[in-house]
């Protein structure tokens, strides 16, 4: 079921009503009331994939109890690689195998050795890469023993398949999502208020900015062998604005509705694009996912403990599965490793650790020193987008070769030039809203103080407008449902 | 929660009156390029305004025709008159089986036809219909069947469209508007059909395409086809020529067949007359009037072969 269509504007107010004003007197019912939701929202889309969870789901249980059981370290060891094998094992099959498969092929090819293999027409669940790390995230802390196995199974089932961030996150830690389940929840106004809100925020951000810049995007890049550079960087650009408007738009809408719910999820993006080195735009890009390959990965690995070498490895590796992460295609391991690159010189002068604080915090305008380094750091994300776009290695070289040539500075030319000029008034606007909102969790949370109810009620009224009047005639799904 | 679930309840009242308000404002002031989802435009391609004037003031007829372009194009009211069959021509752009359900509800009784000939083109069987919509809302009435259709097609564009349009309505603009009989190369004929100045299509390989069918659309067919058995109006589906290179694209058109012979008679013109793709049609898939000529001559002598004609 996708958050931006009529099957979940129905569904959504129904679950609601069932969960405060039916099932609210007893939380295991519920929380029951949350699986069965969580299953129909996931199962609309495809209800056999419903099996890989609760399978999951049982692993992860009993595996769970095993742990908290088993004083023997090699067992208990034992158990945890279990729980690893199963999951990364699925995620491995449906994501990987034909990468893998094809990749072998290639490289046998080269020696001389023809391997006879047939690649199988697989079927990506969606959202497996982001259950599966949240559910490993419950294995590995209890393994390290900072988070009890919990003995209610509803609880458990409710916490992998929780509907609002089953399928894109934000990947949250067992450690604070779960407990929320143990407890009752109570209706809170200010906090549904600010749940609509953002919902409200994140259906424009998918709807207006991203499916809009997508029309653009996919033209430009779908053609990119018979346009100028000049046209190719707006592809690029339109690209980067794709990309935030869908992911962000998606956990906005996933924390709002989880706040409906009385639940609280972790901030997923934190205004990225005004990041002033490629450190900080990787604190406020995807936070569950760089956050649990920091703890989960890089923690473990040494880390910064070991030296200039193993800090530069250590880089290069969670870089590089995080792009490997998004998706079996060599595009996104580029693409990871680019951002290793960008990373170094910051991380080998000790300066990756800069700017931790608010951007030009208190202040409307930034410095110029700061605008220039916003602007570089935009620009480096976004020729890195080039190579997350792409149809593969070749096609990103070659589009950038045609940026970085003389038709750099012709005229653009494609379909819909006027259309095009509107939505990137739109984006500019946008962005305009994002960094007043700045240092709110989301862009418009400060409107409840800032502007009074008849004026907020408008400024809402004409988000809706907007959503209406840009809105494209197809229901998009959001891009990452694919990883 | 009271308070909430009364805020929200109130918000969205309130919500709804603003959208309609900026639709309003917007649709009238804002240029096109700011508004994709009103596209709202009396006397659009095709003459649709002028066709459904006159059918408004019609009578009796013996015929009526209805579907895409091909049938307001495709079928010369003027050769059938001849032929001593009084007739009109409903057909409009894109039309698809949902916008023709809501034509035959607002004029079958009217023009209480003895028969109607519906074209049929298979794109309009997997199509969402919503580009018809549009010319229906901007150039004939807005009723409860319009309101009814909008929710059938389930399109921001046709629902902003279908608002911006009843309060034009309300406005009373459609009463002073005056369409031009001649536009460009087309000339609208009384009687519903448009002649194009004669032109000749220049033939390109085209892409294979399949043909598919919307449940919706083929529950709309069903419905017109009840709607008309219950008036005791013969029905005929007429899949008109298009050129042979358009055509022969469509890989399943012996299932297009079969699909629509099982609705009602049903005659499939591209094998029963052979029309040259440069002479007789002007673009891909319109045929010109040479080839309009040629075509109804046909069907008039295949429908009285057949005992469709004259009419009982």
């Amino acid at each position: 079921m996708l958050f931006n269509s009529i099957d979940f504007a129905l569904f959504l107010p129904l679950v609601f009503v069932l969960y405060w004003f039916v099932t609210n007197q007893n939380l295991k019912v519920q929380n029951f009331l949350i699986v069965v939701a969580s299953y129909v929202f996931y199962g609309w889309w495809d209800w056999r994939f419903l099996s890989l969870i609760l399978f999951s789901t049982l692993v992860d249980y009993f595996i769970g109890l095993g742990l908290k059981s088993e004083k023997h370290q090699t067992k208990r060891l034992l158990l945890l690689w279990t729980s690893i094998s199963v999951n990364l094992g699925f995620l491995g099959f449906f994501k990987y195998y034909n990468f893998f498969l094809d990749n072998f092929i290639t490289a046998f090819s080269f020696f001389g050795q023809e391997i006879q293999a047939n690649s199988l027409n697989i079927i990506l669940p969606v959202g497996i890469s982001f259950y599966t790390f949240q559910t490993l995230s419950y294995t590995i802390d209890v393994y390290k023993r900072k988070l009890e196995p919990t003995r209610n199974f509803i609880a458990f089932a409710a916490f992998v398949s929780f509907f609002p961030q089953l399928v894109a996150g934000p990947i949250e830690r067992a450690t604070h999502l779960l407990p929320q389940f143990y407890t009752k929840r109570k209706f809170d106004y200010t906090k549904a208020v600010d749940g609509m809100r953002q919902i409200l925020w994140g259906l424009f951000k998918k709807i207006v900015i991203a499916d809009n810049c997508a029309e653009f995007a996919n033209q430009i890049f779908n053609n990119s062998d018979h346009l100028g550079g000049s046209t190719l960087v707006l592809g690029a650009l339109f690209f980067t604005f794709q990309i935030y408007g869908d992911f962000s738009g998606y956990s906005d809408i996933a924390i709002g509705t989880s706040r409906l719910f009385g639940f609280d999820l972790m901030q997923n993006f934190n205004f990225p694009y005004f990041a002033r080195d490629i450190a900080e735009f990787w604190r406020r890009w995807h936070i569950s996912l760089s956050t649990w390959f920091r703890d989960y990965l890089y923690i473990p690995l040494g880390g910064s403990r070991g030296g200039t070498a193993m800090k530069v490895k250590n880089t290069f590796i969670i870089f590089i599965v995080s792009g490997f992460w998004h998706g079996a295609n060599w595009t996104f391991i580029v693409w990871g490793a680019l951002n290793a690159l960008y990373f170094l010189p910051l991380l080998l002068t000790n300066r990756n650790r800069n700017n931790l604080e608010s951007i030009a915090k208190g202040k409307i305008f930034p410095s110029f020193k700061e605008l220039g380094m916003i602007v570089f750091t935009f620009l480096l994300t976004l020729l890195a987008w080039i190579f997350f776009r792409a149809e593969n290695i070749g096609h990103a070289f070659s589009y950038l070769s045609e940026i970085f040539s003389t038709s750099l500075f012709t005229i653009p030319h494609f379909k819909r030039m006027m259309y095009a000029a509107v939505i990137l008034m739109l984006v500019a606007g946008f962005v305009i809203v994002e960094w007043l909102g700045r240092e709110g969790q989301y862009a418009i949370a400060h409107i409840h103080h800032a502007l009074n109810r008849p004026l907020r009620w408008l400024f809402y009224a004409l988000i809706i407008f907007a959503i209406g009047m840009f809105m494209p005639s197809v229901e998009s799904p959001f891009i990452y449902f694919q990883f | 929660m009271k308070k909430f679930i009364q805020n929200t309840m109130f918000f969205l009242v309130i919500a709804t009156i603003l959208y309609l308000l900026f639709l309003f404002l917007w649709g009238r002031f804002a240029p096109g390029v700011l508004k994709p989802n009103i596209n709202y435009f009396m006397g659009s391609y095709g003459h649709m305004f002028s066709r459904v004037s006159e059918a408004k003031q019609l009578d009796e007829k013996d015929i009526l025709f209805l579907g895409s372009s091909h049938a307001y194009r495709g079928f010369d009211t003027r050769i059938f008159e001849e032929k001593g069959y009084s007739c009109f021509n409903l057909g409009s752009s894109a039309q698809t089986p949902i916008q023709t359900e809501i034509l035959l509800k607002r004029y079958v009784d009217q023009i209480r036809p003895k028969c109607v000939v519906f074209e049929v083109y298979p794109p309009a069987f997997g199509s969402e219909g919503v580009e018809s919509s549009l010319d229906l809302i901007a150039n004939d009435v807005n009723d409860w069947h319009a309101v009814e259709m909008a929710f059938k097609i389930h399109n921001i564009k046709t629902y902003n469209t279908l608002a911006y349009g009843i309060f034009q309505d309300q406005l009373g603009e459609k009463k002073s508007f005056v369409e031009a009989r001649i536009k460009e190369k087309d000339t609208y004929i009384p009687g519903g059909y448009v002649e194009k100045e004669v032109a000749y299509y220049q033939p390109s390989s085209l892409p294979d395409k399949k043909i598919s069918f919307r449940d919706d659309q083929l529950e709309a067919l069903t419905e017109i086809l009840s709607l008309l058995k219950a008036r005791n109006v013969q029905t005929i589906l007429v899949y008109a020529p298009i050129p042979s290179v358009n055509y022969k694209r469509y890989v399943n058109t012996p299932y297009f067949d079969s699909t629509m012979s099982k609705f009602a008679t049903y005659y499939n013109f591209n094998q029963s007359l052979s029309l040259n793709d440069s002479l007789h049609f002007y673009d891909s898939h319109h045929l010109n009037q040479n080839g309009v000529e040629l075509f109804n001559q046909h069907m008039i002598e295949i429908f009285e072969k057949d005992g469709i004609l004259p009419l009982k």
